[in-house]
C-alpha cells in the first residue's frame, strides 16, 4: 500500500479519530442534531486539520521544541478564524446557527492531535492527506449520527420534512444525551467489528499481523 | 545557514515573526470582509423589523428589503437605553415597533414587536437573535409560533399570556393568549416577558407622541 493510501485508510477506519482515538467527541455531541450544521462542522474541521497540518509540516524544521505547541495552536486557530470570517461574510445564516461552535473547532482535539502525532514528523503533502483523511473519518461518523438524530428528532433531513404530521418527534434525539448513546453504540459496534476482523486474521496461521495497540 | 534552534534569541524572534505574519493575514481577511459582514447584520435587522410590521416575509426578494425599509420605516429616538424604536404608516394607520433584548434560557433573546400606538393590538412579532435549545426552545423562531402574535388583541391588563395550550398554536387572535412550546416552558416564559416589556415600551413611546 502506498503511504498516501495507508494514511487515508488509517483516518477513515483503522485509526478513525472517533472510534480509535476517541477525539472530537465534544463537537459530536454539540452539532449532530442537524445535518446541515454537521456538514459545515465537518468541512471546517477537515479544512483546518489539513491546512494546519500542512503548514505545520512546512514549518516543522524551523519550530523550536520549546514553543512547538504554541505555534501549533497559533497556526490552527488561524485557519479556524479564517473559516469564521468567511462564514460570517458569505453564509450569515449558517454562521448564526453554528454560533460559538465555529470558534470551538480549535478545541477539537483532532486538530492538535494530528499536528502533534503526524505533521510534526511527516512531509507536507502527506500531512495534508492525513488531515483530509482524519477530517473525513470524523465526518462520516458524525454525519451518520446526525442522520439518525435529525430524522428521529425532527422527522427531516437537511431541514426538509420527510414524514407527515402524525409522526411524533423523539425529543431526546434533539438533546445532547442522545448523542452520548449513539456515539457509544457506534463505538461498540465498530470495535466489535474490528475485533472480529482481527480474530479472523489471526485464525489464518500464514499471516501474523502485529497486533495494534491503542 | 545554520540556526541555533533552541537558543532564546531564536525562539523569541521565531515566535514574533510567526505571530506577526499570521495576525497580519487575519487582519487583511477581516478588513476585506468587513463591509459584507456589516451589510449582512443590517440586512438581518432590517428584515426582522419589516416582518414584525408585516411588510416583508420569506417571499420578499432579498434585494428589495433595503428599499422597502428605507421607504416605509422611520427610526425613532428610543425611550430607554438599549431599546430601538421604529414607526411606520401602513394603510393610513401609524404603528410602532421596538427592538428589545431580554434574557433567555441559554443566552439573550432579541425580538422586535410591532403594535398600534396604544399597544392594544399587536401588529406582528419577529425574533432577531436567540440561542435556545434547538428543536425545543429554538422553535420560537418557527413561523407557527411567531404567527400566533399576528393581530393578537392585547388583554385588558395590557399583557399577552403564554399558556399551556395544544402546543400547536392558538388560532384565536381575540383572547390575548398564545400557546407555549411543549417542552420549553422556560423559554416560552422568557418570550412572554420580552413581549410584555415591549408592549410597555410601545405604550410609553406612543403616549409621548
Amino acid at each position: 500500500m502506498s503511504p498516501a493510501k495507508k494514511v487515508m485508510k488509517d483516518g477513515l477506519w483503522s485509526n478513525n479519530p472517533i472510534f480509535v482515538q476517541v477525539l472530537g467527541i465534544c463537537s459530536t455531541l454539540a452539532v449532530t442534531n442537524n445535518l446541515r450544521n454537521t456538514l459545515i462542522m465537518v468541512l471546517g474541521v477537515t479544512f483546518a486539520t489539513s491546512m494546519g497540518s500542512m503548514t505545520l509540516s512546512f514549518l516543522k524544521d524551523l519550530i523550536p521544541r520549546k514553543v512547538r505547541m504554541i505555534v501549533q495552536v497559533l497556526v490552527l486557530s488561524f485557519y479556524v478564524i479564517i473559516i469564521d470570517i468567511l462564514l460570517r461574510a458569505y453564509q450569515p445564516a449558517i454562521s448564526k446557527q453554528l454560533g460559538p461552535y465555529v470558534g470551538l473547532i480549535i478545541t477539537n482535539c483532532i486538530l492538535m492531535g494530528r499536528a502533534e502525532a503526524f505533521a510534526a514528523a511527516n512531509k507536507p503533502g502527506l500531512s495534508f492527506i492525513d488531515g483530509i483523511a482524519n477530517g473525513l473519518g470524523y465526518g462520516w461518523v458524525l454525519i451518520s449520527i446526525a442522520f439518525i438524530r435529525e430524522f428521529l428528532g425532527f422527522g427531516s433531513l437537511f431541514g426538509i420534512k420527510l414524514v407527515g404530521d402524525q409522526f411524533t418527534p423523539w425529543t431526546i434525539m434533539v438533546m445532547a444525551p442522545s448523542a452520548f448513546f449513539l456515539v457509544a453504540i457506534a463505538l461498540w459496534i465498530a470495535n466489535n467489528y474490528k475485533a472480529a476482523a482481527e480474530a479472523k486474521k489471526k485464525a489464518k496461521p500464514a499471516v501474523q499481523p502485529a497486533s495494534q495497540s491503542k | 545557514m545554520k540556526f541555533k534552534k533552541e537558543s532564546i534569541g531564536y525562539v523569541v524572534i521565531f515566535t514574533f515573526i510567526v505571530c506577526v505574519a499570521f495576525v497580519i493575514l487575519l487582519s487583511i481577511a477581516n478588513q476585506l470582509t468587513l463591509d459584507r459582514v456589516k451589510a449582512n447584520k443590517s440586512y438581518e435587522s432590517h428584515f426582522a423589523v419589516l416582518s414584525a410590521f408585516g411588510l416583508a416575509d420569506g417571499n420578499t426578494p432579498k434585494d428589495q428589503v433595503e428599499s422597502i425599509y428605507a421607504a416605509s420605516i422611520k427610526e425613532l429616538a428610543a425611550a430607554d437605553p438599549g431599546v430601538s424604536a421604529y414607526s411606520a404608516d401602513i394603510d393610513g394607520t401609524n404603528y410602532l415597533a421596538v427592538k428589545l433584548t431580554n434574557p433567555g434560557l441559554w443566552g439573550p433573546i432579541t425580538g422586535i414587536l410591532a403594535a398600534d400606538i396604544k399597544a392594544e393590538r399587536i401588529r406582528g412579532f419577529a425574533i432577531l437573535d436567540q440561542q435556545e435549545t434547538p428543536g425545543l426552545g429554538g422553535r420560537i423562531s418557527e413561523p407557527w409560533f411567531i404567527a400566533q402574535f399576528k393581530n393578537e388583541k392585547v388583554a385588558g391588563d395590557g399583557t399577552i399570556a403564554v399558556i399551556q395550550g395544544s402546543g400547536k398554536g392558538d388560532p384565536d387572535s381575540e383572547n390575548g393568549q398564545v400557546d407555549a412550546i411543549t417542552g420549553a416552558s422556560r423559554t416560552s416564559d422568557f418570550v412572554k416577558t420580552l413581549v410584555n416589556k415591549s408592549l410597555d415600551q410601545i405604550r410609553k413611546i406612543g403616549g409621548s407622541l
